[in-house]
């Protein structure tokens, strides 16, 4: 794990950012948003609780 | 407390008086420490490191040399005192604030000013390859009306494809009291004042409801802020990180970022309402007479006994007097409550370039409380003043009859202010008399026979029994009368 800083920068904070930025942001939010739902369902079969 | 540890006596400066300061424990990887009137802060080994590279760049020496981040030198190992030696990996002074003052004291417009420096330096830091942990209000404070950084254990090395991690305080220490302010035209003193760490998106969004959140900045800042937090409360940060800077976060994008806020917050501004405050001067019962009467007794007072350092102007209104006051003095806090008075003073001192007067927005009825962890990570007014010399113009009258305050307490509270001055301390307060036209205006107010002190008599014996009285003048108009005096020796 990366090391974190003293702050909680909180989650929805960082990502919120790159919605401010413009543009560039906006995408680099709509990837993120996209591999996290991907990544859920590749996980889904072996990650039920 | 944890008592100072024993140190090697050899190769380090002793103390008489060294204290962490209360205020300074968040950031475990450095602490702000006072040492015999010095302002020392000890690194850890991470934390010099980081100062090692800060040093190093092009753009903290040049931030320093014109003012916006406050003067800083690292301690040859022998002048460390003897109590910190080998607890820091490094020990650095800073020059020192000459009034401490906290973001809920500020107007408007100060804090607009604030949060703009706060991102300049950020915006300088970045492209160095640096970025600030966090980013408070806290982190600043003023010369004059100037604002000035001062967090200096705030600077590290930026990692690639990383958000800035301070987005989030920044909001709620600066971005939001800001919107309150300029969309919703509410004060935001007393949101700050009771929540250290600032107010919520969740609390903001509720305020800002239907077409109030097309607001410049309100749907993206406040709206999408809070749906992300609540959307994302169970991701960890660092995961999140990893995942930005996967999907392309660049440290251009975090550039875009600091300049959209920075024009976001430009574009803020709020206006002060017609306030009977901002004309008080006009409308109140002075005769010219009466005025170069009382500025020339003022004057006198100030300058009779040597220079005073530190003057507190209670009730400074338009800043007549801190004005007159910085003439004879190193620095000055003009008080006032009205926060619009107190943002058109910073406005017009800003536009002069006056360095050497603090405006405050407080009520003197109502002066700021310790605040935060036990009540002491941000100090109380009373703990911070130790002034040379307090003026108090024209706001007896309005403690004792407009809010019930009895004469004792005034003056307990006025002498209180100048906790080491001494004999060398200058006390210089009005006293309106019960049939001045603003006295009788107020006891309008009260039942009849409600103050049965309220006479000169009765004032003049409670200052003397805590201050010498040096000189006393009664105005031309005979309804005020002038003191100044030195305070006791009460030991």
């Amino acid at each position: 794990m990366k090391d974190l800083a003293y702050l909680d920068a909180g989650s929805g904070s960082l990502i919120v950012q790159a919605v401010v930025g413009g543009v560039a942001g906006v995408a680099v939010a709509a990837k993120l948003y996209w591999r996290r739902l991907t990544s859920r369902f590749r996980k889904q079969p072996s990650e039920q609780d | 407390m944890v008592p100072p540890s024993s140190a090697p006596a050899t190769s380090t400066t002793p103390e008489t008086d060294l204290r962490p300061d209360p205020g300074s424990f968040r950031d475990p990887a450095n602490r702000v420490l006072h040492a015999d009137g010095q302002i020392l802060r000890g690194l850890g080994p991470r934390a010099a490191e980081d100062w090692q590279a800060l040093v190093g760049t092009e753009f903290f020496p040049r931030l320093i040399a014109e003012g916006k981040i406050c003067g800083t030198e690292a301690l040859e190992p022998q002048a460390v005192p003897a109590s910190q030696a080998g607890q820091w990996s490094t020990v650095l002074r800073h020059e020192r604030i000459p009034f401490v003052s906290y973001p809920y004291e500020w107007s408007f417009a100060m804090l607009r000013d604030a949060a703009l420096l706060h991102l300049e330096i950020l915006r300088t830091a970045v492209p160095a390859g640096f970025t600030t942990k966090d980013g408070s209000a806290y982190n600043l404070q003023w010369r004059g009306v100037e604002p000035v950084f001062i967090d200096i254990g705030s600077f590290e090395p930026a990692r690639d494809g990383e958000p800035w991690a301070g987005y989030r305080q920044f909001c709620q220490t600066m971005l939001y009291p800001l919107l309150l302010q300029a969309h919703l035209g509410l004060d935001f003193q007393p949101w700050l004042r009771s929540r250290i760490d600032g107010l919520e998106a969740g609390q903001l969004r509720k305020l800002f409801d239907g077409t109030r959140r097309f607001r410049a900045g309100v749907l993206k800042h406040v709206h999408l802020h809070d749906a992300m937090q609540n959307r994302f409360a169970g991701a960890s940060t660092g995961a999140v990180r990893e995942q930005l800077k996967d999907a392309g976060f660049s440290r251009e994008l975090v550039l875009a970022t600091l300049r959209a806020i920075d024009k976001l917050v430009r574009r803020l501004d709020w206006q002060p309402p017609q306030s009977h405050w901002s004309d008080y001067r006009e409308t109140c019962t002075y005769s010219d007479a009466d005025r170069e009467q009382k500025e020339e007794f003022v004057a006198t007072a100030l300058t009779e006994a040597g220079r005073p350092g530190l003057v507190l102007d209670l009730g400074a209104n338009d800043g007549t007097y801190s004005r007159l006051a910085a003439r004879h003095a190193d620095y000055v806090v003009a008080v006032e409550s009205d926060p619009a008075v107190v943002d058109q003073l910073y406005r017009r001192l800003s536009a002069e370039g006056e360095r050497r007067i603090l405006p405050l927005v407080m009520d003197l009825a109502d002066p700021s409380p310790g605040g935060g962890w036990r009540g002491v990570e941000r100090a109380s007014f009373a703990a911070r003043a130790d002034a040379d010399a307090v003026l108090a113009l024209a706001v007896v009258h309005h403690l004792a009859i407009g809010r019930n305050v009895p004469l004792p307490e005034i003056l307990d509270w006025l002498v209180g202010l100048m906790p080491t001055a001494g004999g060398d301390g200058r006390l210089v307060v009005e006293f309106v008399h019960p049939d001045d036209p603003m006295a009788v205006r107020l006891l309008a107010n009260k039942p009849a026979g409600i103050f049965p002190d309220y006479h000169r008599d009765e004032f003049e014996r409670l200052l003397a029994q805590r201050c010498t009285i040096v000189r006393r003048t009664e105005l031309a108009s005979g309804t005020r009368t002038l003191y100044v005096g030195t305070p006791r020796d009460r030991g």
